[in-house]
């Protein structure tokens, strides 16, 4: 039941994200503590089943904020609520996809799509039928056997995009997973990811710098603006669907969104996030600091 | 909450610190690790009587020449192998790689026969050991040079001896010194070893005495000063690395 | 898979120098170039290897060697990883704090600890172990720190996101991701290890190859000298390459598995072997650390039983024999 205290009223909201702020307290020997907002006042409601992706400068807390809604992070200030509840922490039922691919190199393709399954203790019966079917959902069939080093990277992310699905959580979190493929296999799993999206119905929220590749997968964006993070405007993307396997992309329409959106990310000078804090707050967050 | 340099200092102190009193309060047996205190005595003893004085000479001196001569000998080497002769280093890489697996102790017997007992045998044994290191450190750090800085060196029109001397060298002089540093580190190992076995003078003689007589303060004495040693000589070969390859910190 | 001609010519090219060394070492003695008493030609070396590895000589110092090898090794990596575990990931401000201590007891020179061992565990086959366990205890503990701190943080973010458990997240990413790097450790340590131990051997034992080729210069025995180096370098030689290859396998198959764009490789070019290999590895360590073990204190109570110069546990090199 989605009937919280908080505003999440509507029963087919997935994930609601309310007033999330994130500080670092950076320390400096000379002047004490100093604090780096890094999110501020986020707010964003997402239906079941939608894609939603997040635009904006690299390295200003996009990154951040997928960490919090992945709970690899607790947020200073506010609170991610999916399915009417508060996250506490990492749990399957969202799955994760990075840049980095980073998959096992030590297991097959079949391994690495059966690790959430591992841990989630499913008998070994019943994985290797999960397994098959993800596989073929990403048509990596006949590559079951095969390990990461002997794949292409397009391929390579197909088996992180299965290996998150296999494990059946009803939330996608991708992290500019296709900013390492050439140009020409980075449109191909577009398609793909379309396709995907189509047959499953996950609710999708996908990180990129790209603004063609947000306007053409995704059904709202929301642009980030910098310093601190922050959502600037969330534009609807009103194009018809299905849209892979189409010629969209040269269409008038997907042009007008594209220029808008681009206006909205110039419209003030561009703030980047000072370098030096940044590399600060990225050890701050990394998981593998703490454990 | 984070103040490294104290904790460094900290666990040094508590190190020392449990090292004192251990052996005193008789939790380890001070038969077989004596207290700090006393090695201290053992030592200041010993560098009264100038023993660890000689014996420090005697073993830096065998140290250092068999080093010296190693780089004499293996620059050189390296640079011909590696700089201009492909065919030749195909030809002895093999040969290399045996006589680098050659414990000198082993060969120590035979040199022995060649050089008898004396001090060149023994920097012969460190010269050998030493050399391999530095040879293949040499061989591998002008392969490596960077072809697209090569490129564009030449580009400038710099000659051959111009593209040796200022791109090759200077880009090599980090796994050089690698080498050398290993080099250092096995040098000292093995003269240890080697003035165990028959040697009359020297740091490792002093530590076998020790053993011989049941003098366990002397080991202890003896060993720390070949660890200060050993450490002394890493740090100031760091330092010069870090003089001579300054751009490599902007690397790393 | 076929020899070509161009891989024959490099083959030959490769071998070429030692063939040349082979061939001098042979030629000058027989020439009277050098002394054949000093320096025996290679086939006399060669023929008193073949006696000794008829009458088992050869055989018994090897186990023996091995045995203490492997002994010593697998002590370090018990020490050495699990504590490099507990330094690289949960306590690493300790490992911090421990720094200078840790790089100072590193450079601790093995052979003037092995009086202190002697002292310890007596003429034994501890000190030995000890002595060699040292050597690569550091290698393995320092590589291990190493290589559980740089596992790709995007591999640890995805297995969190999935919840797992703590003692699954370092069996099942951690300890593998680590592994080429801990084996870099380990080769490193195996190298130091020989080096040393034969060392060692000659030094104060009563067996193996190191005390083979001490007591055969005690007893002017010159070919057999020769004949126990030749095989010490050529054993050195044959486990560094194997080693080389294990680890150069292992690190091609990790690499690629994160951030490398780039068409597919050839398939099944590197296989990983499967887990009946490890097992079986594995065991047949077991079964020689065993069986080893007696065969070794066996080798120990004959030598015993007949003292011999080699007991004495400083030997003086012996002076040059007159001409």
């Amino acid at each position: 039941m989605a009937t919280h205290g908080d505003g999440t009223h509507k029963e087919d909201l997935k994930i609601v994200l309310k007033d999330i702020g994130q500080v670092y307290h950076l320390k400096k020997s000379a002047d004490g503590s100093r604090e780096f907002q890094a999110l501020k006042d986020i707010n964003l409601q997402v239906r079941a089943g939608e894609f939603v992706a997040l635009v904006g400068p690299s390295g200003c807390g996009k990154s951040t904020l997928l960490d919090i809604l992945a709970g690899l992070t607790r947020p200073s200030s506010g609170a991610v609520y999916i399915d009417g509840k508060e996250i506490t922490g990492p749990a399957l039922d969202r799955g994760i996809v990075l840049q980095g691919y980073a998959l096992f190199p030590w297991r097959t393709v079949r391994r690495n799509v059966e690790f959430g399954l591992e841990i989630k203790k499913v008998p070994k019966s019943e994985r290797r039928g999960i397994s098959d079917h993800f596989i073929r959902l990403v048509g990596l069939e006949g590559f079951e056997e095969h390990y990461p080093h002997e794949l292409s990277g397009g391929m390579k992310q197909r088996v992180a995009i299965a290996r998150a699905l296999a494990y059946d959580p009803e939330v996608l979190l991708m992290d500019e997973p296709f900013a390492a493929v050439d140009a020409q296999t980075r449109e191909t799993l577009q398609d793909e990811l379309l396709r995907i999206w189509d047959e499953t119905k996950k609710t999708i929220i996908f990180v990129t710098h790209s603004i063609d590749e947000a306007v053409f997968l995704a059904d709202r964006v929301a642009i980030f603006s910098s310093n601190p993070g922050t959502f600037r405007e969330i534009v609807e993307v009103d194009l018809p669907r299905p849209r892979h396997n189409s010629d969209i992309r040269s269409s008038a329409e997907f042009g007008w969104v594209r220029h808008r959106i681009w206006e909205l990310l110039q419209s003030r000078p561009s703030q980047e996030c000072r370098e030096g804090g940044n590399i600060v707050v990225k050890d701050a967050i990394s998981p593998s600091a703490t454990i | 909450m984070n103040y490294p340099l104290l904790n460094k200092t900290a666990a040094v102190i508590v190190f020392l610190a449990l090292w004192e009193i251990l052996p005193r309060f008789g939790l380890v047996n001070p038969m077989f690790i004596p207290p700090l205190s006393a090695v201290l005595a053992t030592g200041l003893h010993l560098v009264e009587n100038g023993e660890l004085v000689t014996h420090t000479l005697v073993s830096l001196e065998r140290a250092f020449g068999g080093l010296l001569a190693a780089m004499v000998v293996g620059f050189p080497l390296g640079l011909v192998l590696g700089g201009g002769f492909p065919r030749l280093r195909e030809a002895v890489g093999p040969l290399m790689e045996l006589f680098a697996q050659a414990n000198p102790l082993i060969l120590a017997h035979i040199i022995i026969f060649f050089l008898g007992i004396g001090q060149s045998a023994r920097i012969f044994i460190i010269a050998w050991l030493c050399l391999w290191p530095i040879t293949f450190s040499v061989i591998d750090g002008i392969r490596s040079a960077d072809p697209l800085l090569l490129k564009a060196a030449g580009s400038l029109g710099l000659g051959r001896v111009g593209l040796f001397t200022r791109v090759v060298l200077p880009s090599s002089a980090p796994t050089i010194f690698t080498g050398v540093r290993l080099a250092a580190g096995y040098a000292f190992i093995m003269l240890i070893a080697s003035e165990m076995m028959g040697a009359s003078s020297g740091l490792g003689w002093l530590v076998a005495q020790g053993q011989e007589n049941y003098h366990v303060t002397r080991i202890f004495a003896g060993a720390a000063v070949i660890t200060t040693l050993a450490v002394a000589t890493d740090g100031l070969l760091r330092l010069v690395e870090r003089r001579v390859v300054v751009w490599k910190v902007n690397t790393e | 898979m076929s020899v070509t001609g161009e891989s024959l010519r490099r083959f030959l090219l490769r071998w070429s120098g030692v063939a040349v060394f082979l061939a001098a070492w042979e030629v000058a003695p027989r020439l009277d170039w050098i002394d054949p008493y000093f320096v025996p030609p290679f086939s006399t070396v060669l023929r008193e290897a073949g006696v000794m590895f008829r009458d088992g000589t050869l055989g018994m110092h090897l186990v023996v060697s091995l045995w203490r090898a492997v002994a010593g090794l697998l002590t370090a990596i018990l020490i050495g990883m699990p504590v490099g575990f507990l330094l690289g990931r949960r306590l690493v401000g300790v490992e911090q704090a421990l720094r200078p201590i840790l790089t100072v007891l590193s450079q601790v020179n093995p052979f003037s600890l092995l009086p202190v061992f002697l002292l310890f565990f007596g003429i034994g086959e501890t000190a030995k172990v000890a002595v060699v366990s040292w050597v690569s205890l550091w290698p393995v503990m320092s590589f291990t720190i190493t290589a559980t701190r740089n596992v790709d943080p995007a591999q640890i973010r995805t297995a969190l996101s999935m919840g797992i458990s703590r003692l699954d997240l370092y069996c099942k990413v951690v300890l593998p991701a680590a592994l080429p790097t801990i084996f870099t450790g380990m080769r490193v340590g195996a190298g130091l290890t020989f080096l040393i131990l034969v060392a060692a051997e000659m030094l104060g034992s009563s067996a193996g190859l190191g005390y083979l080729v001490h007591n055969s210069a005690m007893n002017y025995l010159i070919p057999r000298i020769y004949a126990g180096a030749t095989f010490i370098v050529v054993l050195g030689f044959l486990l560094n390459r194997l080693l080389l290859h294990v680890e150069r396998r292992l690190s091609g198959v990790w690499e690629a598995g994160a951030f490398v764009t780039g068409p597919a490789g050839p398939a099944g070019a590197a296989r990983l072997p499967g887990p009946a290999v490890s097992v079986a590895a594995l065991g047949a360590v077991l079964i020689f650390i065993v069986f080893g073990g007696l065969e070794v204190s066996r080798i120990n109570r004959e030598a015993a039983s007949y003292p011999s110069e080699a007991l004495k546990h400083f030997g003086h090199i012996g002076q040059p024999v007159d001409r």
